[in-house]
C-alpha cells in the first residue's frame, strides 16, 4: 500500500473513531460528565476549608472597645465567619469541628482607668487578653487563623500606643500557601479518569468489536491492523487531554484548584503519558479475552485495587509501611503522583523522572504482553 | 481452466486442536459465473471461503485469485474482492453513508455512496444507523460495502439466511443485477432452489470435501440417471409460491 493509500485508510478510521466516541452517550457519561459530578460535588464538600474560617466569638467584656474589636474581625477579614456565641456552645462546636477558632475577650478587655500622668488625670486601658484556641488535631485552618488574629490585635495595639499604622491583613496571602483537600483529590481523580478512559473504555469497546464480528469485518478489507489500534489509541489520547483541560479547568476556575499556568503544559504530557499506559493494558486485556464475560472481571481486577490505593482518595501515607511499599509501584500511584507534585509544587517534567520511569516500565510490560496475548477472535 | 477467475488446489484446513475442516478441496471458478458452495453446517464451506479470502491460515494447498497468490499476496488480494462475512456487525454510532465513506477509505477508492446505496435500493437510508435496518436491508447494505472497491469477484456467506421469501427473493435479484454488471460471485448457501436460481455451477460440500459439481441442471440430471425416485409426487409449485403468491412479492422492510 502506498503512503498515500495508508493516510487516506488512517484518516478514515480515525473520523470514524472519533465520531464513535462522542456519539457514543455511555462513553460521554463515563469520561467526561460523571467525572465532571464528581469533582463538582468533592469541590463544593470541600470547597470552605481553604477559603474561609469559621470563628466562634465569646465576648465577656461589654465595652465598646470589645465590640469595636469584634467589629474589625468580621469587616477586616473577609474569610473570616464570624458567630457570636457562649463559652460551652464555642468548646462544643471546636470539638466538632463546625468552628476552625474560637476567640474569647476577656472581660476586662477594653476597661479603662484614670492615671496620672505628668501632672494631669488621663484615662489609660488596661492590659487584657484574647485567648484563641484551635483543635490541635487539624490545626491546618485554625493555625492560619490565629495567624491572622494575632496581626489584627498586634495592628491594634499599634494604635491605641499611638504609632500610626493601617490596619490591613491579606487574607489572600494565607490561601495561596494553604494547599487544600481539591488540590489533593483533583489530580487524582483526574489520574483516576485516564485510568478508566484507558482500561475500561479500550477492553470493553475493543471486545465489543470482537465478539459482534466487526474486527473481522475490517480485517475484510486490505486495512492494516496497526491502522485500526492507531486510531482508536490516538482518539482516545485526544480524549484523555480534553478530559483533562476540562477537569483541572473546572477545579481552578470554581473551586481554588492550584495549577500554575506555566504548570499545565507538563500537566498535559503526562495526562498523554498516562493515557498511552492504561490503553496497553486495555488492550492487553482486550486482545486476550474472547467476550466481555472475560474482559470485566479482569479489568476490575486491575482498576479496583488501584482506584483506592493509588493515594486518589486519602494520602498513601495512611498506609502500613509495607502497604505503602507496595502500593508505590502502581501505575496510577506514578501518575496520581507525578500530577500531584506538578499542581501543587509546580514541579518540571524532570523533578517527577522517576514517576515517569515507573509509568514507561509498566508501558513496556503492557506493551509486550499485549503483543504476546493478542488475537483478533 | 483459462478463463478462471479463482483457482483453489488441494486446499487443507487443520485447526490447532487437530480438526481437520478443509480435506483437500480443489475447483475453480470461471470469471464472470455465481458459483455456490453448498453443504450442511460444519461441512467446511466458510472456512474455505475464509482461506480464500485471506481471513484464515492455509494449512496446505494454494489459492489463486485474478493472478495473485492469496498466501504470498493477501492484501493485494484483498484489495481486488469483495468480502460480505456469514455475521459482520458495522461500527455503532455512524451512519450508512459514513460507512461506506470508511470502507472507500479504507479501499483507498471514491466510489460514490449515494450511488452504492441506490444500488442496494437503500438512498433513503443513508442517515440511518446499520442496527436500525431490518435483516433484508442489512444483508443488502453489506452487500454494498462489497462493491465499494469495484471488485473482480465478491465473496457472500450464507447472504439469505434468516430472510422472509421476499427478503430472499430481492436479494437474488440484486446478486443477478452484480453478476450482470460482470463481477463474479461466489456464495455459500443452505437453500436448494437459491442455488437452483442463482448459481451457474455449484460445488456441493461434506465433511471437508467436495462431493459433487456441476450446473444445477446436470446435477440434477445425473441423480436421476441413478434411478431416483422422489418420496412425494413433485408439484407444479411449491408452499413458497403459495405464499409469495399470497403475499406479493413487494420487500416488507
Amino acid at each position: 500500500m502506498s503512503t498515500n493509500r495508508r493516510i487516506q485508510a488512517f484518516k478514515g478510521l480515525f473520523v470514524a473513531s472519533l465520531k464513535m466516541y462522542f456519539r457514543n452517550r455511555t462513553a460521554m457519561f463515563f469520561s467526561l460528565f460523571f467525572p465532571i459530578v464528581f469533582i463538582s460535588v468533592f469541590g463544593l464538600i470541600f470547597k470552605n476549608n481553604g477559603s474561609s474560617f469559621k470563628i466562634d466569638v465569646v465576648n465577656l467584656s461589654h465595652t465598646q472597645m470589645a465590640t469595636q474589636f469584634e467589629q474589625t474581625l468580621k469587616d477586616k477579614v473577609s474569610a473570616f465567619k464570624i458567630k457570636d456565641t457562649s463559652e460551652s456552645q464555642a468548646a462544643d462546636d471546636l470539638n466538632k469541628g463546625n468552628a476552625d477558632l474560637t476567640v474569647i475577650i476577656s472581660a476586662n478587655f477594653g476597661d479603662t482607668t484614670v492615671k496620672l500622668v505628668n501632672g494631669k488625670y488621663v484615662p489609660s486601658i488596661q492590659p487584657a487578653t484574647i485567648t484563641a484556641h484551635y483543635n490541635a488535631e487539624k490545626p491546618g485552618n485554625g493555625q492560619a487563623a490565629a495567624q491572622i488574629l494575632q496581626e489584627i490585635t498586634a495592628s491594634m495595639n499599634d494604635q491605641i500606643t499611638g504609632t500610626p499604622k493601617v490596619v490591613s491583613v491579606d487574607a489572600s496571602g494565607v490561601k495561596t500557601k494553604n494547599l487544600t483537600y481539591i488540590d489533593f483529590l483533583l489530580p487524582g481523580m483526574i489520574g483516576l479518569s485516564i485510568m478508566q478512559i484507558g482500561i475500561f473504555s479500550v477492553a470493553f469497546g475493543f471486545v465489543s468489536y470482537k465478539t459482534t464480528g466487526m474486527l473481522r469485518r475490517l480485517q475484510a478489507t486490505p486495512m492494516h491492523p496497526g491502522m485500526f489500534l492507531g486510531a482508536q489509541g490516538l482518539t482516545r489520547l485526544i480524549m484523555a487531554v480534553l478530559q483533562t483541560i476540562l477537569l483541572a479547568g473546572i477545579g481552578v476556575l470554581f473551586f481554588g484548584f492550584h495549577l500554575a499556568p506555566e504548570a499545565w503544559l507538563a500537566f498535559l504530557v503526562l495526562a498523554l503519558l498516562g493515557s498511552a499506559v492504561f490503553q496497553e493494558i486495555g488492550f492487553a486485556i482486550a486482545g486476550w479475552a474472547k467476550n466481555e464475560d472475560q474482559a470485566q472481571p479482569v479489568a476490575q481486577l486491575i482498576q479496583f485495587p488501584m482506584m483506592f490505593l493509588s493515594g486518589t482518595f486519602f494520602p498513601r501515607d495512611t498506609f502500613p509501611a509495607v502497604l505503602q511499599f507496595i502500593t508505590g509501584f502502581l501505575p496510577l500511584t506514578y501518575l496520581a503522583d507525578a500530577l500531584r507534585h506538578v499542581a501543587n509544587d509546580n514541579a518540571s517534567l524532570w523533578a517527577v523522572r522517576g514517576d515517569l520511569l515507573g509509568l514507561a516500565v509498566w508501558g513496556v510490560i503492557a506493551g509486550l504482553i499485549a503483543v504476546k496475548v493478542f488475537s483478533w477472535e | 481452466m483459462a478463463d478462471a477467475i479463482l483457482t483453489v488446489k488441494n486446499l487443507r484446513k487443520t485447526y490447532d486442536d487437530g480438526f481437520e475442516a478443509v480435506k483437500g478441496v480443489s475447483f475453480s471458478v470461471k470469471k464472470g459465473e455465481v458459483f455456490g458452495i453448498l453443504g450442511p453446517n460444519g461441512a467446511g464451506k466458510t472456512t474455505t471461503l475464509e482461506m480464500i479470502e485471506g481471513l484464515r491460515t492455509i494449512t496446505s494447498g494454494t489459492v489463486e485469485l485474478d493472478g495473485l497468490d492469496v498466501q504470498k499476496q493477501p492484501y493485494k488480494v484483498k484489495e481486488r474482492i469483495g468480502i460480505q462475512l456469514q455475521s459482520s456487525a458495522f461500527f455503532p454510532n455512524l451512519k450508512l453513508i459514513e460507512l461506506l465513506r470508511l470502507f472507500n477509505d479504507l479501499y483507498a477508492q471514491n466510489s460514490d455512496p449515494m450511488a452504492l446505496l441506490k444500488e442496494v435500493d437503500l438512498e433513503d437510508k443513508a442517515g440511518a444507523k446499520a442496527k436500525e435496518l431490518s435483516g433484508g436491508q442489512r444483508q443488502r447494505f453489506s452487500i454494498a460495502t462489497t462493491l465499494v472497491n469495484k471488485p473482480v469477484a465478491i465473496f457472500l456467506d450464507e447472504p439469505t439466511t434468516g430472510l422472509d421469501p421476499q427478503a430472499r427473493r430481492n436479494l437474488w435479484d440484486l446478486v443477478q443485477q452484480i453478476q450482470k454488471k460482470g463481477t463474479t460471485v461466489i456464495l455459500t448457501t443452505h437453500y436448494m432452489e437459491e442455488a437452483q436460481v442463482l448459481c451457474d455451477r455449484c460445488a456441493i460440500m461434506d465433511e471437508g470435501k467436495i462431493i459433487a459439481l456441476d450446473t444445477p441442471n446436470a446435477l440434477i440430471k445425473q441423480l436421476l440417471g441413478r434411478g431416483f425416485k422422489p418420496h412425494t409426487q413433485v408439484q407444479a409449485a411449491t408452499l413458497e409460491d403459495v405464499f409469495i403468491d399470497l403475499t406479493g412479492k413487494e420487500l416488507r422492510d
